[in-house]
């Protein structure tokens, strides 16, 4: 029984580039009206961020697009944004001008540090960000440069970040009337998601150091199997995980007394790694996982996109969508609905807009005539 | 104090039931707590032994939290749950999914108990499906979703991150989902049930994983001076190549034709990255930074924790936050009407009993001096 969607009748502009490209469509999938602007005369292509938005062309650079801006500004609820500290100021459309407009305009800013302090103005990228919040330290192999995790993580976060913003502010504003300015820094989100990093070093004193597949905390490694890679964790239920070894004859010297003691196993790890990779070397993936699952052991096959595709339990929660690139003429299976809500469904849109797509409805639901929004595309404003 | 400060928190009114563990689940709690949501933390009766890390670990994530024991494995226990979900708004959970629902706590019940209730419940793959009862923290999460295989040197084994990442991404998306929940039960004066995958939360930031593209910046992590110290650098166009240039002071091999367009510098990366390296290599990951964050390119030192925390940045915008002595993160969501409160450190076991079971539930000293006495709180 669904009963509409959270964010339906809001109206959301959304002017970011990569940084908080994924906020506006959190946004979206939650129901909200979600306009991309984008620059007139360039075709952004097929992004994966904006799926089930819609889209104009707008050079707020013109005088003549900034007010049009302004008159969507008064019909919007939200508006997101990651240009550069100050630009929108000097462009006269900073968030205190834009609140004067429409006092109940709730602004998001997702910028590489933030509307402050003295790095306020510096550039930024997915792998600075990465880098200064202390993600790109962490991860990759002891003896090897840091390396940078999959995908535009930062800006990921950034992202998801800023949309809980909105969403708070949005809670506020049913009592206050007022919207707020939310300013959200990626080095900050990325300092913000480290685990286990801050807390020995406020604690402990200790500077994690990156150890390449070997858990942090020295709990799991991921190992070759036969047909994959594979992850096991290296001391839960010890005693079950020797015993099964043995079974195969093949825990060699881990059944004597002494690895019993917890810390001696982890002095000496790197043994129990070795008979633990000759083992798994022996076996599939999906057998050891399967039966290890079975049997409590938090271990996991490492998947490939291949094998996540293929995963019986996504396939039966219907997690995948099908999306459509109308560029290309492609479909792509694709990663839907991150939560699965019961009665205010989360949806994520199978098609990206063309760059301009809406500029006919959007333009005359502003109110402007066929003959103007020709001259403005003649301009160049649109 | 300016009128600012004064500001009612905006979760003010809302009440969390807290079964949460390890990271996702208080994670998710502590960024609600610190908005203003009176979080409810479930604790065991008999505190485990605890190393300094665990300590911090807990401290960290638990702030702006209250703190009760509870004995759930007796059934006064269960009925005191019961009572204590009447009064709550929403309850919040990241066991597998067979944990609440042998107490007796699935959606189903707890929506007999209070109508309007909202349920969060975070696990590793979900409350349906074949591998619904799998266990796993975030390196199984990571490895399950896609993230460690593709996390890896090229020709090299999966490496993966390090840190149990997937843990803050699920606990975000479920933050968003529940705010979006509330802004829901606002409209129409229903809760619901909202069950997260943290493998499927995860995957859905594979994205470019799915969809093919073209790397289509010049970037790299540069070795420069001193032991395990490393620049990123960005370089997204012809003008900031220019700049670029200029930080290095225009060395000829600056000009070569190979380099000139940003597809040229991309084909030929190993060869630049080897030329770009001769020069970070003779100065620190800051001095490298600086030089090119003056010509206005991206370019940032790789920081490790103790970098972090004298990071200039960082500490003017008080992302460091400490209460009674304890350093902890700040949530990085900064509102200018309503900015998150750091009032509180970790509860201690059982810290607010008399204000949750005799100011909220109502109990009188007796009634809650027998609870003590059978081991129930």
């Amino acid at each position: 029984m669904n009963g509409g969607s959270v964010l339906s009748g809001y109206r959301v502009l959304d002017l970011t580039d990569d940084k908080g490209r994924l906020c506006p469509r959190y946004l979206a999938d939650m129901g909200a009206e979600v306009i991309r602007i984008e620059e007139p005369g360039k075709d952004s292509g097929f992004h994966w961020q904006d799926l089930g938005k819609r889209s104009i062309t707008l050079n707020i650079e013109l005088e003549p697009g900034r007010e049009i801006l302004k008159r969507l500004v008064k019909t919007a609820d939200v508006l997101v944004e990651s240009h550069p500290p100050g630009y929108l100021e000097a462009l006269g459309l900073g968030y205190s001008l834009l609140s004067k407009i429409n006092p109940r305009l709730v602004v998001a800013s997702v910028t590489g540090f933030g509307q402050s302090g003295p790095y306020r103005d510096y550039k930024s990228s997915d792998i600075v960000a990465s880098a200064l919040g202390g993600q790109l330290y962490l991860s990759g192999e002891p003896d090897w440069p840091p390396l940078k995790p999959f995908g535009d993580q930062s800006y990921y976060l950034a992202s998801i970040l800023a949309a809980i913003g909105v969403l708070l502010a949005l809670l506020r504003r049913h009592t206050s009337g007022r919207g707020q300015h939310v300013d959200v820094s990626l080095q900050e989100c990325v300092a913000a998601a480290l685990d286990h990093a801050l807390v020995r070093y406020f604690y402990q004193g200790e500077v994690a150091k990156r150890q390449g597949g070997l858990h942090w905390n020295n709990a799991f490694n991921v190992f070759p199997a036969k047909d994959g890679y594979v992850l096991l964790s290296l001391f839960y239920q010890w005693h079950t995980l020797v015993e099964w070894l043995d079974s195969e004859g093949m825990a060699e010297d881990l059944t004597d007394e002494k690895w019993r003691d917890r810390d001696y196993r982890l002095q000496h790890i790197d043994h129990v790694i070795d008979v633990l990779g000759r083992w798994a070397k022996s076996h599939d993936v999906a057998g050891l996982v399967v039966k290890g699952q079975s049997m409590r052991f938090p271990w996991a096959e490492v998947a490939s996109i291949p094998g996540l595709l293929a995963s019986p339990q996504l396939e039966e929660r219907g997690f995948w969508v099908e999306v459509e690139d109308s560029d290309k003429g492609k479909k792509y299976r694709f990663p839907g609905a991150p939560c699965s809500l019961s009665r205010s469904p989360w949806k994520v849109g199978n098609k990206a807009p063309g760059t301009g797509e809406h500029n006919r409805e959007i333009y005359q639901e502003l109110g402007l005539s066929e003959k103007e929004v020709e001259a403005l595309i003649k301009e160049g404003v649109i | 104090m300016t009128k600012n400060k004064m500001t009612t928190p905006i979760l003010k009114n809302l009440r969390i039931l807290d079964f949460t563990w390890v990271l996702a689940g208080p994670y998710a709690t502590r960024l609600l707590a610190d908005f203003g949501a009176e979080v409810i933390k479930i604790q065991p009766l008999i505190p485990q032994e605890e190393d300094t890390f665990s300590r911090g670990y807990y401290n960290t994530w638990n702030r702006n939290k209250l703190g009760i024991t509870l004995d759930l494995n007796k059934p006064q226990g269960v009925a005191l749950a019961k009572k204590l979900v009447e009064i709550s708004d929403a309850v919040v959970e990241n066991f597998t999914p067979r944990v609440m629902a042998n107490w007796g706590f699935d959606y189903e019940k707890l929506k007999e108990i209070k109508p309007d209730i909202i349920m969060l419940s975070l696990s590793t793959m979900g409350n349906s499906g074949p591998w619904r009862d799998y266990s796993g923290f975030g390196p199984t999460v990571q490895a399950f979703s896609g993230l460690t295989h593709l996390t890896a040197y090229p020709g090299r084994p999966p490496s993966g991150l390090g840190n149990a990442y997937a843990d803050h991404v699920a606990a975000l998306l479920a933050c968003l989902a529940l705010l979006g929940a509330l802004e829901y039960r606002l409209k129409t004066g229903q809760g619901q049930y909202i069950d997260v995958s943290q493998v499927e939360a995860m995957a859905g930031l594979l994205g470019d994983a799915f969809v093919p593209g073209e790397e289509a910046v010049f970037q790299g992590v540069y070795r420069c001076k001193g032991d395990d110290r490393w620049c990123a650098i960005s370089v997204f166009n012809d003008d900031e190549w220019l700049g670029f240039k200029k930080a290095l002071g225009s060395p000829p091999w600056a000009e070569d034709e190979r380099f000139a367009t940003p597809s040229g510098r991309i084909k030929n990366k190993q060869a630049l990255d080897g030329l770009v390296e001769g020069w970070t290599k003779k100065q620190s990951a800051e001095e490298v930074m600086a030089l090119l964050q003056h010509q206005g390119v991206a370019a940032g030192a790789v920081q490790d924790a103790a970098d972090l925390a004298r990071d200039s940045q960082l500490k003017k915008r008080g992302f460091f936050v400490e209460l009674g002595g304890t350093i902890s993160d700040a949530v990085p969501i900064r509102l200018s009407a309503t900015p998150a409160r750091y009032n509180r450190e970790a509860p201690a076991p059982g810290q607010d009993n008399d204000y949750v079971y005799r100011k909220l539930l109502g109990m009188s000293q007796e009634e809650l001096a027998e609870l003590k006495g059978q081991g129930v709180v």
